[in-house]
């Protein structure tokens, strides 16, 4: 089958029913009495009888006329034919965001839909399915529709808010620059680069869910406190309750305003599993499962081997420092704070916090620029207004790293072991100045810094803890060398989800669930992971848009050929022209329309 | 047509009829005494021949000069002079008279023929035909232009139809001149058998329109019936121009054919041209009259 280049031409074929128009209101100029009637009936009598249109029927010119329509109308659509073995590339980038599930259904329908489109007039099609997040595998790739429409609707999209160009970037790379690149979402863009078009499925859904959790203490009781927001323009009721291994409570009722936020909140269920807040479920069902586990940082043991000087400092660095306790035993501490003797200038083993204790007569302040040298305990923090009186120095080693600089002397710097067969690697934060001639203990950056270094400390430390994470959401967890860690995902009901719901490696699940990781027999980390992208949750901005349109005329070129009879064409159109001049045309001899002679 | 037009075409056919008349010398009459020779003996004054007395015979056209030197009496015997008798039947269809040359034409050539008769002292009777309708005209009423109001009353059935001629009281050795157009369907041979029964000599006058023999027609047309007036869309394309005009010529060629096995003179006159000119040109030489 041709197929037109320029399908305005077939408007060209509007000229048959003005051809007729003509035709028939010619037949209507010329009224002629005639006294010969008989003999004309007598030749003519098919032609006199019947319908009107059966009269115009032995009409040369208008079959002429007719012919000369349809060929202009032809010539004018510029008919093309296809060429074998054209191939049209086609890459789809898929939304990889979350909020795709709810429109996945109809992203595949209109995808099936828009195939034909845009394989446009090439004999083949071929077809790589990509999600717009970066370093995913492909979805589908070939040239079956067939199996490109399995592969959409068995894949899920679980990712937050991704930007997809270099997704396009890749995609256009596959087609090169006569491929078309489409881009599948529910959020239309102002502008899709690399010369995507643009297909949006979504619409604006109503939705509620939960957006985060928190914890607290109240009166020795465990409570959750769960934020839950609208995100549509109208006000809207829902339910929920608290779901566990121990029972389930009572649907509560709420109504949310249009965009508002409102605060459940409930004490956690004490030795109970598979703990969850649930909402009446709505289209988009991620954020309507809050799982949770009681939050469990690790503990940090912290031993205090200063003088009376300095046990002021002591007592509120362990009132400070979350799950701190203090212990009696240098060697099962996880964290010592010390002063260094000059008289026993040997430092403890282990992770430590080193004073200066100078008991001698205070020296002058110092002078000098106070310089920070880039270090994660240092970044931010604003040493300016610290003011430190000169006293006695702590031994250095060419392996120290100073952080703090005040004019050439160093004023902190942190030590590090290496590991050895029997011990672990440790690391000394080291004061190089007595905080008790100094103003550090009045200095956020000082108190800063000690909570930083102690928390290093803690995420180093291996040792189990709970924690409930994001979907997704990076995990940074200590472990020993050996044995591996194994993980154990289960999903919202508690069942064992597939190693493919696991999300990447060293996040969490793209699925909400709850996570364990074990090393041996400890749980290193106990995990409920939940939904609370708010940006995936928000359909505000969804809505439908097409952009795919009709293949363009340089596609259209690439995969057909022109109509090789088209000077054919041309010639039977004059030769359609002249022969209805012809008969048409008035003689020479008498007008065209004969009155009688008076 | 107007009483003037009339008039002028009387004029005209009275200009014509001085210079030709109808072929009625050509033709052995018998019948009421007249100016024309007859054929058989009568009281004329010209002698034909002799023959025995009969008893029975006129006493006065005894040979008494023949029986002073022979004895027998002998009869003298004289040429007959007789009254030609024509029959004029006017076709009285709108056709005839639905365009105005052609009515004028009719007109002239109906002056003509009655005013030939006339001027010859001929014993003529006119019939005026409209389909089934007919009527005989008074030959008064043809000075006084009057005919043309009667044959265009006359009623007919159906006017399209062809002339009933079977209705006419027609004279037996007449010559019977027919003034038609003859553009109606039908077979001329029955018409022709029948005017040219009782010995009677037929000579036909058929005036046309250029615009009917060669018409320029081209496209689509409402034409008009003249004798019913009704309308009959056609689209005339160059191939049904040219079966209408072979269909014409064939039409006038079968009535040409049978007037020449009834022997009956034919003639078409044209109906744009010059009285005169076409009257010589196609009546002299068709044998339809005769130049005086």
């Amino acid at each position: 089958m041709p197929v037109f280049a320029n399908p305005l031409g077939l408007l060209a074929l509007l000229g048959i029913p003005a051809v007729l128009a003509i035709h028939f209101l010619q037949r209507k100029a010329v009224e002629l009495p005639v006294s010969t009637l008989f003999l004309l009936e007598r030749t003519q009598r098919d032609a006199a009888s019947g319908r009107r249109f059966d009269r115009l029927i032995p009409s040369i010119p208008l079959w002429m006329q007719l012919l000369a329509v349809l060929l202009l109308a032809w010539f004018l659509a510029e008919p093309r034919y296809q060429k074998s073995g054209s191939v049209q590339r086609v890459a789809v980038v898929v939304d990889s965001s979350a909020s795709m599930q709810v429109f996945k259904t109809e992203a595949v329908a209109r995808l099936t839909q828009a195939i034909p489109g845009l394989q446009g007039e090439a004999e083949q099609l071929e077809i790589t399915l990509l999600e717009s997040a970066p370093r995913r595998p492909r979805i589908y790739a070939g040239s079956s529709v067939v199996e490109m429409i399995a592969a959409l609707t068995a894949w899920q999209p679980r990712e937050g808010l991704v930007d997809p160009t270099s997704a396009l970037r890749l995609a256009r790379s596959l087609v090169s620059r006569e491929g078309t690149v489409v881009y599948l979402t529910d959020t239309p863009q102002d502008a899709v680069p690399f010369d995507a078009k643009l297909l949006a499925v979504g619409e604006a859904i109503e939705n509620v869910g939960f957006t985060g959790v928190s914890f607290s203490n109240v009166e020795g009781t465990l409570v959750w406190r769960a934020m839950v927001r609208n995100y549509s323009d109208k006000p809207a009721s829902r339910s929920w309750s608290l779901q566990s291994s121990a029972g389930n409570t009572e649907p509560r009722p709420v109504t949310i305003e249009p965009g508002g936020l409102i605060t459940i909140q409930a004490a956690f269920p004490k030795n109970a599993k598979n703990v969850r807040a649930v909402l009446t479920a709505d289209r988009f069902t991620l954020d309507d499962t809050l799982p949770m586990v009681a939050p469990a940082p690790k503990p940090l043991k912290l031993f205090t081997a200063t003088s009376q000087a300095f046990g002021d400092l002591s007592a509120k660095l362990l009132r400070a420092l979350d799950s701190a306790e203090p212990s009696q035993d240098a060697a099962s501490a996880d964290l010592s704070l010390v002063t260094y003797d000059p008289l026993d200038p040997q430092l403890p083993p282990g992770n430590s916090v080193v004073f200066v204790e100078d008991s001698t007569q205070s020296g002058a302040y110092l002078k000098g620029g106070i310089v920070a040298e880039p270090h994660p305990l240092m970044d931010g923090l604003n040493w300016q207004s610290l003011l430190v009186r000169e006293t006695l120095e702590l031994q250095r080693l060419p392996s120290d790293e100073v952080l703090l600089w005040q004019a050439k002397r160093p004023l902190i710097f942190l030590r590090r072991t290496a590991a050895t067969e029997t011990a672990p690697p440790t690391q000394q934060l080291c004061f190089n100045f007595d905080l008790r001639l100094s103003n550090a203990a009045n200095q956020p950056a000082f108190i800063v810094c000690l909570h930083r270094f102690a928390e290093s400390i803690r995420e180093a430390k291996v040792a189990p803890q709970s924690l409930n994470l994001e979907t997704g959401q990076p995990i940074e967890i200590a472990t020993a060398p050996q044995p591996p860690v194994k993980s154990e995902a289960l999903d919202l009901s508690g069942k064992p989800m597939n190693s493919a719901d696991f999300g990447q490696s060293g996040a969490a699940p793209l699925t909400p669930g709850f996570l364990t990781l074990r090393q041996g027999e400890a749980a290193l980390l106990t995990s409920a992971v939940y939904f609370a992208d708010t940006r995936e949750a928000d359909f505000s901005a969804c809505s439908t848009t097409d952009t795919l349109g009709t293949a363009s005329a340089a596609v259209l070129e690439r995969h057909t050929q022109p109509d090789p009879w088209w000077r054919v064409w041309i010639l039977l159109l004059l030769a359609f022209l002249l022969v209805a001049w012809k008969y048409t045309a008035p003689s020479d001899a008498a007008p065209r329309a004969m009155e009688p002679t008076r | 047509m107007t009483l003037e037009t009339l008039q002028i075409a009387h004029a005209t056919a009275l200009a014509a009829a001085g210079r030709l008349r109808l072929p009625l010398r050509s033709k052995v009459w018998r019948g009421q005494a007249g100016e024309f020779s007859g054929g058989g003996t009568g009281s004329s004054l010209d002698f034909q021949d002799h023959r025995g007395y009969v008893p029975g015979d006129d006493p006065r056209h005894i040979n008494w000069q023949a029986y002073a030197r022979t004895g027998q009496y002998t009869m003298k015997l004289f040429r007959e002079e007789v009254r030609p008798v024509v029959d004029l039947i006017l076709d009285a269809s709108e056709s005839m008279f639905f365009d105005p040359v052609k009515a004028r034409r009719s007109a002239e050539l109906f002056y003509l023929i009655s005013e030939s008769c006339q001027s010859v002292g001929a014993s003529i009777t006119i019939h005026a035909l409209r389909g089934d309708a007919s009527v005989t005209l008074d030959p008064a009423a043809i000075r006084t232009h009057r005919w043309l109001e009667t044959i265009r009353a006359l009623p007919a059935a159906d006017p399209a139809q062809a002339p009933d001629f079977s209705r006419l009281p027609l004279r037996a050795n007449a010559i019977r001149v027919l003034l038609s157009d003859l553009l109606f369907a039908g077979d001329p041979d029955p018409i022709l058998k029948f005017l040219g029964q009782r010995q009677g000599t037929v000579v036909i006058f058929s005036p046309f329109l250029e615009t009917e023999a060669h018409p320029k027609w081209a496209g689509n047309y409402e034409f008009i019936d003249p004798e019913r007036s009704t309308r009959h869309p056609h689209r005339i394309e160059p191939a049904t121009l040219k079966r209408y005009l072979e269909a014409y010529v064939n039409h006038f060629s079968l009535w040409k054919q049978h007037c020449r096995r009834h022997q009956t003179a034919f003639t078409r006159i044209p109906a744009e041209e010059d009285l005169s000119t076409a009257l010589f040109r196609e009546a002299v030489p068709a044998g339809a009259l005769e130049g005086g």
